[in-house]
């Protein structure tokens, strides 16, 4: 591709332009920092524990006007009489005088178990939990409780004990990792209800130690954040849309057919424009649990056509005698890309495609059975499947180093034979020099800033004090690094677009310069690998020649 | 005013559960704890709740005392301690902190079962109303219970006067239990971003469990300052009495007396039992050690027989089948 925006831009353009892709993105770090608040809450219920004497199916509320009979400690003389089948733990999740909004956007659970210590009933090895687990909603604090789900669900209980086993310190509780519940794609009403019971026989939920409370965290997403969030993306959605259409256009008007290039580029405008798609506004009035799937495809396209895109970006100013533009010259490149990217959506479709129909499901709850998969099972979940993505990743950045030390050559050598070439030549090698620059710098400082902003956010707390202002660190990563990328995808789209001063002035010269490109890699043959005096023999020679 | 009875209902609890004895302690401290809350005239169901919820969480102070020569032993004559607790002591000092925790312990657990109105999202208390909830969530339940201990037990402290060197004691010392749950809380995340990933990363803060918070406030009480009152340019503070020790933090007890020592019985002061009749440690040098305990008297050993369950087989949730055993065991107590 020749003549694109960026060569044909003046200097002082250029500065201003940048100067106002910075303005905005600053502004989105500080829309995240001081507008919105904390990205998600996580409330601490602690579960009731509700007696339900005749076994029956009816909801048991923990608190309210029609509260259940409660046994406040299993120490209790009434507990002495109870079954462990009568007993049932309620959370009623938004604590009193609130209520859940749609505008929450999902809500996971999550279950920490006290459970005390006794010589006489230890918690055993490799124990596995099983739980009744029944969810109910109404959304209003008058009607009856209609039921959503219910599941019978096992999770591997993994607790350690502090200190020394022995009789001193017997009631002192295990440490128990929290397990994770529960996930619901959408919250579509105000108030829900879950029931959850520890059936009790002769294999099911033994060795599981002595329960003495059962913690349920509800996390959700902030309706603040999330109204910010949409708010981000209806600006953007338009902005990047209607920029992708431009580029298009300005393609169409060439007379040739447009490089391979040019076509990738428009596919990082597509699914730029297919993230910022404001879906959520819909979501508001339909029940559609499906969003966060949705979601993570959105984020998995752009990833791996913004990965395709480098390489071939890389492989197109490779300048050498190869003539690629096509995409079967790349193929194990953007087969890499490709493999990780449909692993993770395999892992997503079999955790959160599974929660539609069962929110209450976990692949997680089977692993501790076999030996190999006990061995996963101790390392943190997500990077069992994160692994084989990662190796993908690795390598793809491995070939990726590999191209831009091959490209970076090619420029030190295209720069030393600058000043002998003729005047239309060199100006058509600066171009594409300058603006494979100009990417490489824009992309490495984005990715840079991602990383640098990304250590941040792990290491820092949610929320920094300045004065009198609240500064929302987590937030402000989030809206930041989403502005970030828009303002990439729309500074790539605008400044390669071809560019038609050039072109209605100088076609000829198009033509001409085009034409040149195949004689010139053929003379040069500096292919990556071949150093030294190949290199000067072949400049002298062209001198020689001319 | 209704907090001081709410405030002598928790600390008469700690001892009730001290010294009678376990089948009827909760009928002990139900009704006295009625007996209270009927004096006061319009009667708070918070304050009701407190007082039965700290019933339970007391629990976790019988252990620290049980082998001590003060173990507590001052319910019979209620609601009065004695000069243990009207003194600046170091018993005092622990008393009015681990009251202080366990109201802000009672309060967060009563926030987190939903049984309390408002919490959080009170926001008289602490900030954001209902509407703020829907916007970026309501504070923390231990933050309210936290606040609700500070405006509750330490208004009757404040209502002195800044200037009583016995309500800085106090001041200090209910926040020092404040403290010691606040600074072991432990933190819990879950990652729950793309895929999994920690782009997104929740975490939230837990309690640690009362008998922790009471195994704290016991250490601190063992390294517990002496000081005094001493006027600094217009406001007067706690320094320590011998200044060779290093300055005590937010997080310690403090004390403006030693404590007396509890070896006699004392019919003038309530609580002062002494210790003759307590049972001793023969082989240990501690506080609970025969000579230590028995003040240099002596002990008397007696060999009894013991009957105690053994072979003990647990039902979840709630009963245990044991079988008897008997067995000969020495005991030894303080002349």
């Amino acid at each position: 591709m020749a003549g694109a925006i960026i060569e044909k831009m003046s200097t002082k353009k250029l500065v201003l332009f940048v100067f106002f892709i910075l303005l905005f993105q600053i502004f989105s770090i500080l829309v995240g920092a001081l507008i919105s608040p904390s990205p998600t809450t996580a409330i601490r219920y602690l579960a009731t524990k509700c007696i339900n004497f005749h076994r029956t199916r009816a909801w048991l509320m923990p608190w309210g006007s029609n509260r259940c009979q409660q046994v406040h400690s299993f120490d209790d003389p009434l507990a002495k009489t109870l079954d462990a089948n009568d007993i049932v733990f309620a959370v009623h999740v938004p604590l009193p005088n609130t209520e859940m909004s749609p505008w929450f956007q999902y809500m996971l659970a999550v279950l920490q178990f006290d459970i005390a210590f006794k010589m006489t009933n230890q918690i055993e090895d490799d124990v596995v939990i099983t739980i009744d687990a029944r969810l109910a909603y109404r959304d209003d604090m008058t009607s009856e409780w209609t039921t959503k789900f219910h599941s019978v669900e096992q999770r591997p209980l993994r607790c350690t004990f502090a200190v020394s086993k022995t009789y001193e310190n017997e009631g002192r509780f295990y440490h128990c990792d929290p397990i994770p519940f529960m996930e619901l794609g959408s919250v579509a009403h105000k108030y829900f209800l879950m029931n959850l019971r520890l059936p009790v026989n002769d294999t099911m939920n033994v060795g599981i130690g002595e329960i003495k409370d059962i913690h349920v965290v509800g996390i959700h997403q902030n309706g603040g954040f999330t109204k910010v969030w949409i708010s981000m993306k209806t600006v953007f959605s338009p902005w990047i849309s209607v920029a992708t259409v431009w580029y298009w256009y300005r393609i169409r008007l060439l007379a040739r057919p447009p490089v391979l290039l040019e076509k990738v580029i428009f596919a990082l405008g597509l699914s730029m424009a297919f993230l910022d798609m404001p879906v959520e506004w819909l979501s508001m009035g339909f029940e559609w649990t499906w969003m966060l799937l949705f979601e993570d495809a959105q984020q998995g396209a752009l990833y791996s056509i913004l990965f395709c895109f480098w390489i071939i970006f890389c492989g197109e100013h490779l300048m050498d005698q190869r003539q690629r533009n096509r995409l079967s010259a790349y193929w194990w490149q953007v087969g890499l890309v490709v493999f990780g990217s449909s692993v993770l959506l395999i892992f997503d479709l079999s955790e959160r495609g599974v929660h539609l129909s069962n929110p209450f499901y976990s692949v997680w709850a089977s692993e501790s059975r076999s030996k190999v998969a006990l061995f996963f099972s101790y390392l943190k979940p997500h990077i069992t499947f994160i692994i084989v993505a990662g190796i993908s990743v690795c390598l793809y950045f491995f070939s990726l180093c590999r191209m831009v030390y091959c490209v970076f050559r090619t420029i030190g050598g295209k720069m030393q034979q600058l000043p002998t070439m003729p005047e239309a030549r060199r100006l058509h090698y600066k171009g594409i020099i300058f603006r494979f620059k100009f990417l490489m710098l824009a992309t490495l400082t984005c990715a840079a800033l991602t990383i640098i902003f990304f250590i941040l956010n792990q290491v820092s707390e949610g929320h920094w004090h300045w004065g009198d202002y609240t500064l929302q660190v987590h937030s402000a990563f989030l809206t930041g690094i989403y502005g970030m990328w828009n303002l990439y995808v729309f500074t790539i789209i605008f400044l390669y677009a071809p560019s038609h001063k050039h072109n209605r002035k100088k076609s000829g010269d198009t033509q001409h310069t085009d034409m040149t490109d195949k004689p010139e890699s053929q003379e040069t043959q500096l292919t990556c690998g071949e150093q030294g005096p190949t290199e000067v023999y072949r400049i002298t020679g062209k001198v020689a020649e001319e | 005013m209704t907090e001081e009875y709410v405030l002598r209902c928790v600390l008469m609890l700690c001892c009730a559960l001290l010294s009678a004895n376990a089948s009827n302690w909760l009928k002990n401290v139900l009704a006295a704890c009625s007996s209270f809350v009927a004096d006061a005239a319009p009667v708070c169901p918070l304050q009701v709740q407190i007082c039965k919820r700290s019933v339970e969480v007391m629990d976790a102070v019988r252990r620290g005392f049980r082998n001590r020569r003060w173990n507590c032993s001052t319910l019979e004559s209620m609601p009065v301690f004695g000069k243990v607790v009207t003194q600046g002591t170091r018993e005092a000092a622990f008393v009015y902190a681990i009251s202080a925790a366990s109201v802000a312990f009672a309060v967060t657990r009563a926030c987190s079962s939903g049984e309390l109105e408002k919490c959080g999202c009170d926001h008289n208390v602490h900030g954001v109303s209902p509407e703020g909830f829907q916007w970026s969530g309501c504070s923390d339940n231990i933050a309210y219970g936290v606040a609700f201990s500070q405006s509750f037990v330490d208004v009757r402290e404040r209502s002195k006067g800044q200037s009583s060197s016995r309500a800085l004691m106090n001041l200090h010392n209910n926040e020092a239990g404040r403290k010691a749950i606040l600074s072991h809380m432990r933190v819990e995340c879950k990652c729950h971003g793309v895929s999994g990933s920690c782009e997104v990363k929740t975490c939230w803060k837990a309690m640690p469990p009362f008998r922790k918070v009471g195994n704290i406030i016991k250490e601190k009480f063992d390294g517990a300052t002496e000081v005094e009152q001493r006027k600094v340019g217009t406001t007067k503070v706690l320094v320590p009495r011998n200044s060779q020790f290093k300055p005590h933090t937010d997080e310690d007890l403090v004390y403006l007396e030693p404590s007396p020592d509890f070896c006699d019985y004392d019919p003038r002061t309530p609580g002062m039992l002494g210790t003759v009749g307590r049972q001793c440690n023969r082989t240990s040098k501690a506080i609970d050690g025969c000579e230590l305990m028995c003040c240099g008297r002596g002990f008397q050993t007696q060999e009894v027989e013991v009957v105690d369950r053994c072979s003990c087989k647990f039902h979840w949730c709630c009963y245990v089948k044991c079988k008897q055993c008997r067995k000969m065991v020495e005991i030894h107590t303080c002349r």
